[in-house]
């Protein structure tokens, strides 16, 4: 027994010393990340979560003092029709600006591998869309969808498909088709980024081996293209997905939610309860959820990432 | 060893110089640090805050007090005054909307100037409608900085030309309006956008036909949103008004899209300076059981945290001098809280202002801190009945939100 205490004292040798210490110095160097990780991440989130379990308004804000609740909030949101209506906008519109993002991120990656006069030029102007403030693209919207004067129904007042005035914000169906395709406007260009780099990614001998077994140009993109561009894709997806789950500003200046709560997305919801009916509580079940959501996609999505890196 | 001493010795020496820029900005002392004025007008640039740094700077050049005014858009300016106060950071003096000063007040966010307010004794000069909106608990924690009020403008040249006279009921509204729409013009443009903004047309509505705005499901309330129906079947108001805010229902009448509107003064000078070919007046709102506007105040308000409330009430009374605010009120395009500030009635349009002003709609102490949610819930009862929901279901499903809100279902 001596013995083996004796052994366990044994000095180090000098060198494992060394690197011991400089590992240490190096987790010394990292605290300041870990604070600022903590201080503007954790805490702010810790806090919005615990705000869900107790009764908040605005007296409880500033003087502090909130009464510990459980999940009766939980209870009272989860019991209301807003709460699933919002809840169910938000994935609809999430989808949507998924499936439409993609979709167009896709068909400007495809026409822009082409080499055409003007490529270059028409790349950085699309580029415009993902780099305008928000503030920007969403009022462009608004005034090209405006019902009197907006560039869309003067189109199609143009090409005889409507008459008189048709107000796409005034509407709930128009509407939140309205801000899906503002939304994936501004996305598709940032989309269109990864799928290039995916595309570039796909050895040419793929092709020329389909093109020599007869394949057709949408066989060789069916069978060749889109299978090789999954990875990129389901990343292209899972993100937009994200952004797009937690979008407010652009629903909110091009609608405000409306009308009549068509467009009222869970941030929206979550900012209503919070800064326009006082109520810190439920807006915190409200980004609960909010974080919830996208939390399981990417667990669910770097799940299947390993899967596929392992076989 | 020596790797652990040096990143040591590099954290402890960041420490001190964060310290060191902490310590530098704290020896001025607080006896000579700026006032600090949180405002949501608009900045120094802004047609709309212009007005209020030259007040502020008139009171620096005259008291030789340094003022430090913020300016906080409006939808932020609540938020970001209560997490300030969370944070024991506030400002010195917090002009607040009026109806917003009973929450404040009750959240510890401002403090009790009745004090103050005894021993000044010019209590008795304001229009009592916005005097109580100062009160909370039998206590003055604020004083009304200014108040505005909602009046019919209309473009004398489109109703000459259809030889029509200003509607001063609400059916000669709809019959006028309708007149005068047509061609791509609406005859009356007001806002009904998502939210509380988009309630105060069917608000003064609801007022007029007797009923008060916490009773939608009423026959007033029912009379006021059929007349809303009405209006829009009729093309007399643009089924786009249901995503107008205030300013869209103004860029309508501008640009000759509308011929009426229904709007606060804040528009005035703005119409003159960018449409001075503009040919429009304004008349008071048509009445039926009443022609009441909804009261729009703001109040100047102390913060709780303020340590320098001798200087802080100082400067809220110079800028309610009668004196000051006759310079100021006519810049800043709105009407006088109090009733012995010479000069209102001069200028003809904000004479009828003025006039609009003394038939006026407060939400009292009870319903002030669910304001908002009351007239979101109405604004949803109008757009339902615009897109075809019958007006009693609209209504009973509106009072439902109320009544909740109000504790009273």
């Amino acid at each position: 027994m001596t013995a083996v205490l004796e052994r366990t004292r044994t000095p180090a040798p000098a060198h494992r010393r060394r690197r011991r210490a400089g590992a240490r110095a190096d987790q010394l160097f990292l605290v300041p990340a870990v604070l600022f990780v903590a201080v503007t991440v954790v805490y702010p989130l810790a806090y919005s979560v615990l705000q869900a379990f107790q009764d908040v308004g605005l007296k409880e804000v500033i003087r502090g003092g909130a009464e510990w609740v459980g999940f009766a909030n939980f209870a009272d949101q989860f019991g209301r029709p807003e709460f699933w209506q919002a809840l169910w906008l938000s994935l609809v519109y999430a989808v949507g600006t998924v499936a439409l993002t993609y979709a167009g991120g896709l068909a400007l990656a495809l026409l822009f591998l082409r080499r055409f006069a003007g490529r270059n030029v028409m790349r950085a102007l699309l580029m415009l869309a993902w780099i305008l403030p928000t503030v920007v693209g969403a009022n462009v919207w608004r005034w090209l969808l405006d019902g009197s004067y907006g560039l869309l129904n003067a189109a199609l007042r143009g090409l005889g498909l409507i008459e008189g005035d048709f107000f796409w914000l005034g509407r709930p169906g128009p509407a939140l088709v309205s801000v899906i395709a503002a939304t994936a406007w501004s996305f598709a260009p940032f989309a269109m980024i990864l799928i290039v780099a995916g595309l570039q990614g796909v050895p040419a001998v793929l092709y020329e081996a389909a093109r020599i077994d007869g394949a057709s140009a949408w066989q060789q993109f069916r069978h060749v293209t889109l299978p090789a561009l999954r990875p990129v894709s389901i990343t292209v997806m899972l993100l937009i997905f994200i952004f797009a789950f937690k979008t407010f500003d652009t629903v909110y200046l091009m609608t405000r939610g409306g009308p009549g709560g068509a467009t009222l997305t869970l941030p929206l919801y979550a900012f209503q309860e919070a800064f326009e009916f006082r109520r810190y509580d439920t807006a915190a079940v409200a980004t609960t959820v909010m974080l919830m959501v996208p939390l399981v996609l990417s667990v669910f999505y770097f799940r299947s990432l390993r899967k596929e890196e392992a076989a | 060893m020596r790797a652990v001493l040096r990143a040591g010795v590099v954290m402890a020496a960041a420490v001190l110089a964060a310290a060191g820029c902490a310590g530098g900005g704290e020896s001025g002392g607080a006896a000579t640090e700026p006032l600090s004025v949180w405002q949501f007008y608009g900045d120094e640039s802004m047609p709309t805050g212009k007005p209020f740094y030259d007040l502020v700077a008139r009171y620096e050049q005259q008291s030789g007090t340094d003022v430090d005014i913020r300016f906080i858009p409006y939808d932020d300016f609540n938020r970001t005054l209560t997490q300030a106060a969370a944070a024991g950071d506030g400002p010195d003096i917090a002009l607040i909307s009026a109806f917003d000063t009973a929450a404040m007040a009750d959240a510890g966010v401002i403090q009790d100037l009745s004090p103050q307010v005894e021993a000044w004794g010019q209590q008795g000069a304001y229009f009592p409608t916005g005097w109580e909106s100062t009160q909370a608990d039998g206590k003055t924690y604020g004083i009304p900085h200014l108040a505005d009020a909602y009046a019919v403008y209309y473009n004398t040249a489109m109703l000459q030309e259809k030889g029509l006279a200003v509607p001063t009921t609400w059916a000669e509204m709809e019959s006028t309006a309708a007149a005068l729409s047509g061609a791509g013009r609406s005859g009356l443009a007001v806002s009904g956008i998502e939210g509380a903004e988009g309630a105060t047309g069917l608000e003064i509505r609801m007022l007029a036909a007797g009923a008060q705005p916490t009773e939608i499901d009423s026959p007033g309330g029912h009379a006021a949103l059929e007349s809303f129906q009405r209006m829009v079947g009729s093309g007399a108001l643009s089924e786009g008004f249901l995503t107008w805010n205030e300013e869209d229902a103004k860029n309508q009448f501008a640009t000759g899209q509308a011929a009426m509107m229904i709007n606060s003064a804040t528009y005035v000078s703005i119409l003159r300076e960018e449409n001075p070919d503009l040919q429009w007046s304004v008349a008071v709102l048509p009445s039926e059981a009443t022609g009441q506007t909804v009261l729009s105040a703001e109040n100047l308000t102390i913060g709780a945290t303020s340590d320098d409330v001798d200087r802080a009430w100082d400067l809220i009374t110079f800028m309610q001098r009668p004196d000051e605010l006759q310079t100021y009120l006519p810049e800043r395009n709105k009407l006088p809280a109090r009733s012995d500030v010479p000069g209102t009635a001069e200028d003809p349009v904000r004479a009828v202002f003025a006039q609009q002003l003394q038939q006026a709609w407060a939400p009292d102490a009870a319903l002030a801190p669910h304001n908002t949610e009351v007239l979101t819930a109405l604004q949803a009862a109008l757009q339902q009945v615009i897109s075809g929901t019958p007006v009693p279901d609209a209504a009973r499903s509106a009072q439902a939100t109320i009544d909740e809100a109000l504790g009273t279902s």
